[in-house]
């Protein structure tokens, strides 16, 4: 009973058969092969499978596939820019706000959606974005620190053009 | 986890979809976030035939005011859009403070309002994987006859976990129940049912459609407070909502609300009449909040101990009625 939809993803358009029971995550990793975006409870209490819908964080563990005809989907693949890593990607490698990775995708997306909605956030903004989102190693300190770090360089006018 | 199989079905009217209630309720489920339906279906202890996708319909995505300053809210609307919507930031603050309360800021992104009103009471028991519950007796809400909460007891005692629901009774909102052919208007008091199988009263075949708050006319303050064990994702261990209309001292009505503490959110009448009869004076406070703690009833050691759940209360009570104290001093210095 699978039904054939169309997800704008990163850009891309794909056409896709997919059932019903299927989440965002299983069409974007199984049929897509976009597997940066990590799976892990699957219950919407980690924030590691989050990805852009529309502008704003969602967890795609929880977003059943044949909902998302029509919106636009970004992913941690399509945020660098001509293999050139996101200012975020890279404040988050400067500042030490990975250690094991596997959380990370989940937390940069966050971090995104935060600061494209909101280039210059405040500490308690910053945690209460992050907030839905684990990390078992680093901790939480170095990411709020590193999307800081971002938000300061646009200050400056380094990298307005994100 | 995957989710179970299932068929979808996406209505194009809120019409069609009341349609597709009427044929198949029993069978069918609607969705609208996914984030309370999709989890409690990937634990297996919600397996229905038909999963509804009806947070597409515009109708029911819409925040608009009356002309007597009443507000509905569609029941649709995600949490993220309600909290930034200047109608409820200006007049209702302390629905705006409930709303963002909820979950991480993912979870609002994604869930309802009506989603919110309507979430599953929960249990330890019960909100488990298959495997985990099968090593255990089959209890109420599973289809068996006991209950793991309470040793003995006849009844489930799941709790109910929402946030948005001790403000919507404290505000005296009204819940638009709409199935194939008629509407029903609710008052949200008396939407709860205190059982935690048959949390509220709505039919299988019925859709919240809308919330309707009453025009607030600036007589009345109102507040909101959950304690968690974390800011971000915790669900409440337990939640007020305080409402107090009258000025100098002296209240005419009085609502008090407490959610995450049993089936039903608590509504405190006789604690309420307290501050009715003495004002809001720090001994009156004083001798509500105590009254708060005879009036809870029985409790469950779910997620908090029945002990520290009345405790929690007592606080809860004199928190809030301290804060709308403040909240009118402020007014009446102001107007002066």
């Amino acid at each position: 009973m699978k039904q054939i939809i169309t997800l704008k993803v990163n850009g891309d358009t794909h056409q896709v058969a997919v059932p019903p029971w299927h989440t965002l995550l299983e069409v974007l990793r199984d049929q897509l092969g976009l597997t940066g975006t990590k799976r892990s409870c699957g219950m919407g209490t980690c924030g590691v499978c989050t990805v852009i819908m529309d502008g704003k964080a969602i967890l795609s563990c929880l977003t059943l596939a044949v909902e998302c005809e029509g919106h636009e989907i970004t992913t941690i693949e399509g945020i660098s820019d001509e293999g050139m890593l996101n200012p975020v990607q890279k404040s988050f490698i400067e500042n030490g706000a990975i250690q094991c990775g596997f959380c990370t995708p989940g937390i940069i997306m966050s971090a995104k959606a935060l600061l494209d909605e909101n280039p210059h956030p405040d500490d308690e903004q910053i945690r209460e974005a992050l907030s839905g989102t684990f990390c078992r190693c680093t901790g939480h300190i170095k990411t709020v620190e590193a999307v800081k770090k971002v938000s300061a360089s646009y200050e400056k006018g380094k990298n307005d053009g994100q | 986890m995957r989710l179970p199989h299932f068929e979808y079905v996406k209505p194009v009217t809120l019409e069609e979809g009341l349609k597709v209630l009427e044929q198949s309720s029993t069978k069918a489920r609607i969705l609208a976030g996914g984030t309370d339906l999709l989890v409690n279906m990937k634990y297996r202890v919600i397996r229905p035939e038909i999963v509804m996708g009806i947070k597409s319909l515009p109708e029911l995505c819409i925040v608009s005011s009356g002309s007597n300053g009443s507000v509905t809210i569609g029941s649709c609307v995600t949490l993220t859009d309600l909290a930034k919507n200047s109608l409820i930031a200006e007049n209702y603050p302390a629905l705006r403070a409930a709303v963002t309360s909820v979950a991480s800021k993912h979870i609002r992104n994604m869930g309802t309002i009506g989603g919110n009103v309507c979430l599953t009471t929960r249990c330890w028991y019960y909100n488990q994987s298959k495997l985990w519950r099968d090593g255990r007796e089959v209890c109420h809400k599973a289809g068996g006859t006991v209950c793991h909460a309470i040793k003995g007891s006849t009844r489930c005692n799941a709790i109910n976990n929402s946030d948005t629901i001790p403000v919507l009774i404290a505000l005296n909102a009204t819940m638009v129940l709409k199935k194939k052919g008629s509407e029903r208007l609710i008052p949200s008091k008396e939407f709860f049912r205190d059982d935690g199988i048959r949390y509220t009263v709505l039919e299988p075949d019925e859709i919240l459609t809308a919330l309707l708050l009453p025009e607030n006319n600036g007589n009345s303050n109102t507040t909101f407070i959950k304690v968690c064990s974390r800011k971000g994702l915790d669900f409440a261990w337990g939640s007020i909502a305080a409402s107090v209309t009258g000025s100098n001292g002296t209240c005419n009505q009085v609502r008090l609300v407490l959610g995450s503490i049993a089936s039903a959110p608590l509504i405190l009448e006789k604690t309420s009449q307290v501050i009715i009869e003495g004002g809001l004076s720090e001994q009156s406070i004083e001798k509500a909040a105590e009254t708060a703690r005879s009036e809870l009833g029985t409790l469950t050691n779910l997620f908090t101990s029945a002990g520290y759940k009345r405790d929690l209360a007592q606080v809860l009570v004199k928190r809030a009625l301290g804060e709308l104290q403040g909240q009118m001093k402020k007014k009446r210095r102001t107007k002066a």
